[in-house]
């Protein structure tokens, strides 16, 4: 029976970022969310803990007002959670998320199978799961559509450019997930309440070992501008001829 | 810093990444390897293309895959102390780069855009897209090597050079890996490549049922264009073949006209168009994003408004 690390990144709802007339990103009303990969990791650790047995752990990396993911994170299936958590830690690059991520586990959290999300909403740069497996020394199975526990060892679909490579690994090892693996619950009331008496490990940065600095500086962040005119038009069938006149004078129907 | 190494996974990704090493290496005056991971036979097709050097990775036996091949990579990086390594955004090379950049202790820029030396500061400047491409980021160094995967057609092909030449050398072969590949099936493509598509209507979410895709269908045929989706409908209802599907985790394409059928707009997928020459869009919601960021809209239900679309068109096409 395994037992699993569901990594997840609290992360700015992007659909609520404004881009301000200067081209700077206006977060002063955004909202905050699970990133939306992480979920199906988690999703994927409750679903193999619920078939197979098992324990699943839920970690983060944070600010300490995260704790809104870890609280949505138990609702999902995990049974406990470690918040790793700094008022620092806002924008770390993958590297350091890696980075402490492998500290905590290697000196706090046995495992078998760490699940991770293919990549994160905000940076989506797609490491954290990899650079984790390489950093704790075990191998990794990235972008998986399927996924199944067998013994001591995993059996995994991944999606590659050519098409698709059943691999298989013996455990302990990282996976990172696609959306497509699983569609991830929506906590139900009792799932909600349930989520508040579990046991949330707080570790804290001067837990840890010095993390180094991050190895690249993000030098600017820029809005980028995707607006366009907008005419609308009815649906009157008026309308839907000026429509289809507009596209021919702009030369794009031929 | 000793050279720019290149590691693309083939032909087509290669002489694209030759490009960009190729500029940097002039604004450098670095060398240029390029490391051999299939293909073996192409070393002097690389020369041409620019390569200064190429490294040939061993040969996996067939159920080994290819990500066994990171610690020769690390190995050699630690030994030759690259200043730049290069790598295509695809699967295998995004797990390649991020293994290979936390075995070496340094930054990898994923997805990068744009790569520039920035001779006053010595360090390589790049830019790559966040929050779902609503914003820019661009990033320095602070780490040796640099690290960076770039989208495939990010670059033109590198041209080719008459009597170019070059060193080869071997690196050695793997340890073991306990990952085995126990089934390859390859991916049929059953559908045109968007990319090069001049017309594109995209059905999104506002189609009820899969074979409601008909409409997009249609007006795709009344356009002489190609039909698309957004990422639920490929990824989440499996209507339409994940080639089809647009956006930051699907292709992105520069059609000369975009329609968007029931299409939201969510800034992933509009990521995944921003390239258009025109984009419309039919949405019955009057505050979907999409008409923020499209040239022309209706605001209206598809199913009504499609229909009478498809017969102006036709009647403006002459058909």
């Amino acid at each position: 029976m395994p037992q699993m690390i569901a990594c997840f990144k609290w992360v700015v709802d992007e659909a609520y970022i404004r881009v301000g007339a200067s081209g700077d990103l206006d977060m002063n009303a955004v909202d905050y969310k699970i990133s939306d990969y992480d979920k199906n990791a988690l999703e994927e650790a409750a679903r193999i803990r619920e078939q197979a047995g098992g324990s699943v752990a839920a970690v983060t990396v944070g600010v300490p007002e995260a704790t809104k993911g870890v609280k949505d994170a138990l609702s999902r299936g995990a049974e406990k959670a470690f918040f790793i958590q700094d008022p620092s830690f806002r924008d770390l690059e993958p590297s350091q998320t890696a980075r402490i991520l492998a500290a905590v586990i290697q000196s706090r959290i046995p495992y078998d199978l760490i699940l991770c999300g293919e990549g994160s909403s905000d940076l989506y740069a797609r490491q954290v799961g990899p650079r984790l497996a390489e950093l704790l020394g075990i191998p990794c199975l990235s972008f998986v559509q399927k996924l199944t526990v067998e013994g001591d060892r995993v059996v995994a679909e991944r999606r590659t450019d050519e098409g698709q490579e059943v691999c298989t690994a013996p455990m302990p090892v990282l996976v990172t997930v696609l959306p497509d693996i699983n569609t991830p619950r929506i906590p139900s009331v009792r799932d909600t309440l349930m989520a508040s008496k579990k046991e949330v490990v707080p570790v804290r940065k001067e837990d840890l070992p010095d993390i180094s600095s991050p190895f690249l500086e993000t030098v600017s962040m820029k809005g980028t501008s995707l607006k366009r005119s907008g005419t609308r038009f009815t649906e009157d069938p008026g309308d839907v001829k000026a429509f289809v006149d507009t596209l021919l004078q702009k030369g794009v129907l031929k | 810093m000793a050279g720019i190494w290149i590691l693309g996974e083939n032909r087509e990704l290669t002489g694209e990444l030759l490009t960009a090493g190729g500029e940097l290496a002039a604004a450098t005056g670095e060398k240029i390897s390029v490391l051999l991971w299939k293909d073996r036979s192409r070393a002097e097709e690389y020369f041409a293309l620019g390569a200064d050097e190429i490294l040939v990775l061993p040969e996996l036996p067939e159920d080994v895959p290819p990500e066994a091949l990171i610690p020769v990579i690390t190995g050699e990086a630690k030994t030759s102390q690259p200043g730049l390594i290069l790598l295509p955004a695809t699967v295998r090379g995004r797990e390649m780069a991020a293994r290979v950049a936390a075995g070496l202790g340094t930054g990898l820029c994923s997805d990068a855009v744009a790569v520039r030396w920035n001779g006053e500061r010595k360090t390589f400047e790049m830019e790559r897209l966040a929050y779902g491409g609503m914003a820019v980021q661009k990033v320095v160094f602070r780490t040796a090597p640099a690290m960076a995967t770039i989208p495939p057609r990010t670059f033109a092909p590198a041209p080719e050079k008459e009597g170019r030449t070059g060193t080869v050398r071997e690196l050695p072969g793997p340890p073991p890996s306990p990952v085995r590949v126990v089934e390859r099936k390859k991916r049929e493509r059953t559908v045109r490549d968007l990319r090069e598509a001049r017309i594109i209507v995209c059905a999104g979410r506002g189609i009820e049922k899969q074979e409601d895709l008909r409409i997009a269908r249609e007006l795709a045929e009344a356009l002489g264009g190609e039909i698309a989706c957004t990422r639920p409908l490929s990824e989440e209802y499996h209507w339409l073949p994940e080639d089809l599907c647009i956006g930051l985790s699907g292709i992105s394409v520069k059609p000369e006209l975009y329609i968007g059928l029931g299409v939201s707009g969510q800034v992933q997928h509009i990521t995944g168009i921003r390239d258009a020459k025109v984009i419309a869009a039919v949405n019955k919601d009057e505050n979907a994003p999409i008409f923020q960021t499209a040239d022309l809209g209706i605001v209206g239900d598809l199913y009504g408004v499609v229909p009478n679309l498809i017969q102006e068109i036709r009647k403006a096409r002459g058909q």
